[in-house]
């Protein structure tokens, strides 16, 4: 199994180079090769998402990807999150988020967690709490009951959607944001998908429309 | 004051004015932080950027990876391992098989329960997955294709799976090599009063009678179990990083097992991914590891695999419960029995340390006054992967609460009584405390119906139950269903008395440095997988002692640096390690009087501290103060000749009792009746931990127990087959609730502080594991109660309440709205 190949990853805006044999997993390629330990390993079948990263812009399982599969693609991980322009030097919105409301305990899950709500929030910057609970349904946390890491997103999607400035010194909503090009998420009633009568987004469980949680 | 000795609780100085209200604004950095303020977790920055340190990311120079042969039978002689072939791999270093460890004494290992469980089989294999063999090479993948090479010649025998099956007359033997088992019968214990019980049984105008099992789970914390252990020949000594919540008695553990010195073993638990009580046990492959290192004289760093972790490691419950509950006919329960046949896989591993065989299984008495109380268990082993232990609860509570929350629900539909009002007919009442129970338990402090009221208030009860009501009338597709647990339970092991770890006694301890300039070092012999302790163990020194809350770092998991404590289940930190703080602060309080007196030039008896400024003065002149600050520098660099330099102090406490959490949660479900499946349509959660140290991260904990008990209820079931093979045993089979599954939860809370805490807290991460079960089964069993069902078994899957409504006739054809996945118009073709 000496049969190595050379790929070569853009791995948070750095193009770096791996010697891998061809079976070797994406997740280990981050992990032990490029030393990036931010990405977890929780169940090795796909099913756990503590090992999601963004592939090209799309959030992937890496222990069911071959690092091979990765190669020439941009890939990234949480270490890269603070790098981004939103994140002004400091953490990024939705790692300030996960730490205002107390949407981690052991932290094993976080960094697949905040990139799937990356990915969400790239693609629907202002989503209902049904489809926060849709975009990290491949992401099993065992200790916090999901509902502060959706307020996580949340709080991460009303900071970016807070920015960036627009030209009068005001903000740029959502919709105004999308407003002149064709963005389609797909979703009933949101960014030009198709409408109908009775508001309903797919994916969206009803018994979230109302939500609790209030310590009274 | 006087000075203190070792664990003086005084337990009335921190008074908690929370009456349930709304909590105090976040912390912003600009505040002290004390008690009940909610601080944002000092923790998170690490996890949130990636930079957390779990044992997986621990990588060491001339670092070798070990991966286990495991057997694929569960009961089966091994005949012989030939490790030739993977020895001819390039990479592969070495192959390690009982007779390996053998030379060194480690072929065995001590069980929690002191049975002796095989590190590598020597013999005979007893579960499916069984460690038989280990293969050490230079990576992972290598050392995965070493263990594909090594050959094992198994003489298969009948597993025996299932305790009602392994106690029958015919069943095979599996425990033969231990000395007078010629069955497998574990043990019997009994508890409560026999004879008193039937006095009140034979008296009782009604008596009922449930059976229920509560399922085999597995705690499944994200991150599996793993270590890294590194023998240093040149020091003599052995370090192991690993996946362990009890450092300490690990590290006294693995000196027993290993013969190395304990003074020469360092035991340090890294970041942690979640325990849940998964990571009490010592298991097979940290001893493997260590061996290998110590062999081989490199680090070796063994991690499971998902399915290695669930078909392996720790199970919980497997508890096939009787109850019956003997009452009055205006429903006041007069005694109670129990009768459990309890599954403890290959060995008895329970892992808990009380001196009792079920833990603390009698319980059972829950919240309520009940005059008789008997219960009998007995233990079995099977060909199933030892456990038993503590999944976010305190020894066998769960199972407890699930009897007697449940029997509660089912004596309510027998008097045809609400379920809220038997409760009420039957708390413990509020001004009976300190109260024992009729198993002798001695609980702290509760004020039940307190809790009960405030749920029932904000779970908007009487508008569901006239809802339930009208959509039988109107014979609705989908039923309303009303769940109550009203539960208590029983934490913060233990005294010394009752709790212990291989003899060592259940105390828990901390150490605090204040620094000259003012800032401190605390040191806890818990260990943190998530609960918050670097931000709550800080709050409680910047409440005792004035200082900022960021001023205080926490460190814990290092048996080189920190005092030596048991670790962290059982929700045993804040009642046992939390009251160590409290009190090795009170003690540096008295210290800075001294020191205060000294730099105030009067005398220290004048000296007063001043909880809300945290600033120390002098009697009647509360402008001559001096902060902790102050004093700290005035303790290094002008200490008064009565007194030693210095501004630390350590604490080793020994809990007087343990502490008694509780709370109501009602849980509101709609149950589909043409597909069986179950909606959550309100679940309310009210708790009383006592004194509230960080409300956010007590309402985190709330909701990820609630997750647990929702998986529990509805989901998770580690499964065997008749040959023994685990058909639940990887995350494909056993599946954890996602965000999908999860409602949200309004939490609400009172507060009962524990007279006995010297902060008056109790703990609080397990009562929602613990507390929910039962309300969500009573729920879905009380959408269907008016049509008789009396008990679902767990996990309810959409299959299961489909039978249970099937079975009361209620089920419906399914309209033509229900979208089915697949076209069943079509018959399936044969295969």
């Amino acid at each position: 199994m000496t049969d190595k190949r050379e790929i070569t990853l853009t791995v948070n805006g750095t193009e770096r180079t791996v010697e891998a044999e061809p079976r070797k997993l994406l997740v280990h390629a981050i992990r032990e090769d490029l030393d990036l330990t931010g990405t977890h390993i929780g169940c090795d079948t796909g099913n756990c998402g503590a090992c999601t990263v963004l592939k090209d812009g799309e959030p992937i399982k890496s222990c069911l990807t071959f690092a091979v599969q990765a190669d020439g693609s941009e890939i990234m991980t949480v270490e890269g999150m603070e790098d981004l322009p939103e994140a002004s030097g400091e953490l990024h919105p939705l790692q300030e988020g996960f730490r205002e409301e107390h949407g981690l305990q052991c932290g094993y899950c976080t960094p697949g967690m905040i990139m799937s709500g990356k990915a969400l929030l790239d693609e629907n910057p202002d989503p209902e709490e049904g489809e926060i609970r849709e975009a990290i349904s491949g992401n099993l946390c065992r200790c916090t009951g999901y509902q502060n890491i959706v307020k996580s997103i949340e709080y991460a999607a009303d900071e970016l959607n807070k920015e960036p400035a627009a030209a009068d010194g005001g903000t740029v909503t959502a919709e105004q944001r999308f407003a002149d090009d064709d963005f389609d998420c797909g979703v009933e009633n949101c960014c030009g998908g198709p409408s109908t009568e009775t508001p309903h987004v797919e994916g969206a469980d009803p018994q979230f429309d109302d939500v609790g949680g209030d310590d009274t | 004051m006087s000075s203190e000795s070792d664990n003086t609780t005084e337990p009335t100085e921190y008074q908690h004015d929370d009456d349930g209200g709304p909590q105090p604004e976040k912390h912003c950095g600009h505040g002290r932080g004390g008690m009940g303020e909610e601080v944002t977790r000092k923790e998170d920055k690490r996890f949130i950027t990636g930079r957390g340190n779990y044992v997986d990311d621990i990588k060491k120079p001339r670092m070798l990876h070990c991966e286990i042969v495991r057997s694929p039978h569960a009961h089966a002689r091994i005949e012989d391992i030939d490790g030739s072939r993977a020895m001819a791999l390039d990479d592969v270093v070495a192959v390690l098989t009982a007779d390996d460890l053998l030379e060194h004494g480690l072929a065995t290992m001590p069980t929690l329960m002191d049975d002796t469980q095989d590190v590598l089989v020597n013999d005979k294999v007893k579960f499916q997955s069984q460690e038989v063999a280990a293969v050490i090479a230079t990576d992972r993948y290598a050392a995965k294709d070493g263990a594909e090479k090594v050959e094992v010649e198994y003489d298969v025998l009948d597993p025996v799976i299932g305790a009602e099956e392994a106690l029958e007359d015919d069943a095979p033997v599996i425990r033969e090599e231990l000395d007078d088992q010629d069955d497998n019968h574990i043990f019997d214990w009994e508890t409560g009063d026999a004879e008193a019980t039937d006095a009140v049984f034979d008296a009782a105008d009604v008596t009922v009678e449930e059976q229920m099992e509560y399922q085999r789970l597995h705690p499944a914390p994200i991150e599996t179990c793993g270590c890294v252990a590194d023998w240093d020949p040149g020091d003599d000594k052995m370090t192991v990083h690993m996946t362990s919540q009890a450092p300490h008695a690990h590290r006294t553990l693995f000196s027993q097992v290993s013969g190395i010195p304990e003074h020469k073993v360092r035991i340090v638990s890294p970041d942690v991914g979640g325990g849940f009580g998964n990571k009490v046990p010592i298991y097979p492959g940290y001893v493997v590891a260590a061996a290998a290192s110590y062999v081989l004289e490199r680090p070796v760093k063994w991690v499971e695999e998902r399915s290695e972790n669930i078909q392996t490691t720790g199970f919980a419950r497997d508890y096939d419960m009787t109850g019956e509950l003997a009452a009055t006919e205006n429903g006041e329960i007069k005694g109670v029995k129990v009768d459990v046949l309890a599954d403890h896989g290959a060995y008895n591993a329970a892992a808990q340390p009380s001196k009792f065989p079920a833990g603390f299984f009698n319980i059972f008495t829950g919240s309520y006054d009940i005059e008789a109380a008997h219960g009998s268990l007995t233990a079995a082993y099977t060909n199933t992967a030892p456990g038993g232990v503590a999944y976010r609860c305190s020894f066998r509570v769960t199972e407890a609460v699930y009897l007697i929350e449940r029997m509660v629900k089912v004596l309510a539909d027998e008097l045809d009584l609400d379920p809220a009002e038997i409760r009420r007919r039957n708390f413990i009442p509020s001004d009976a405390f300190p109260y024992e129970s009729a198993t002798g338990w001695n609980y702290d402090s509760g004020d039940y119906e307190k809790a009960l009221d405030k749920a029932l208030e904000m779970a908007d009860y009487d508008h569901y139950r006239e809802e339930q009501q009208r959509r039988i009338e109107e014979d609705a597709d989908k039923l309303i269903g009303i769940g109550i647990s009203s539960f208590t339970e029983v934490v913060g092991a233990g005294p010394g008395k009752q709790c212990d770890i291989a003899g060592i006694e259940m105390f828990d301890s901390a150490d605090l440095r204040v620094n000259p300039t003012g800032n401190a070092v605390l040191r806890v012999g818990v260990q943190t997988q998530g609960q918050g302790h670097e931000t709550t163990f800080a709050q409680i020194i910047a409440e005792e002692l004035g200082m900022d809350v960021d001023n205080i770092v926490v460190e814990h998991g290092d048996t080189d640096t920190e005092p030596y404590g048991l670790g962290t289940y059982g929700s045993r930190s804040t009642p046992v390690a939390g009251a160590a703080a409290a009190v090795a602060a009170r003690k540096v309080r008295d210290k800075a009087k001294s020191i205060a007196a000294n730099e105030l030039e009067a005398a220290e008896e004048d000296i007063e501290w001043d909880r809300e400024s945290g600033e120390f003065h002098v009697a009647g002149a509360p402008e001559r103060s001096i902060t902790i600050t102050e004093i700290a520098a005035g303790a290094y660099m002008n200490h008064p000749g009565s007194e030693e330099p210095g501004l630390e102090a350590t604490n080793y406490y020994d809990p007087p009792e343990m502490t008694y959490p509780f709370g109501s949660y009602i849980v509101i479900v709609e149950v589909d009746r043409e597909t069986g499946e179950v909606d959550f349509e309100k679940f309310v959660a009210v708790d009383d931990c006592g004194n509230r140290i960080n409300p956010m991260i007590i309402e985190g904990q709330i909701h990820g127990g609630l997750a647990q008990g929702i998986g529990t209820a509805m989901m998770e079931h580690v499964t065997y087959d008749d040959n023994g093979n685990v058909t639940g045993g990887d995350f494909m089979n056993y599946l954890l609730p996602t965000a999908k599954e999860i409602p949200n939860f309004d939490t609400g809370h009172t507060v009962t502080p524990s007279p006995h805490h010297p902060i008056g807290a109790k703990g609080v991460g397990e009562s929602p594991t613990v507390g929910s079960p039962p309300a969500i089964v009573n729920a879905v069993v009380d959408a269907m109660s008016h049509s008789g069902v009396s008990h679902v078994e767990m996990p309810m899957t959409p299959d299961a309440v489909w039978e249970a409504l099937d079975e009361a006739e209620l089920t419906l054809e399914p309209s033509a709205n229900v979208d089915f996945a697949f076209d069943t118009s079509e018959e399936p073709a044969d295969d």
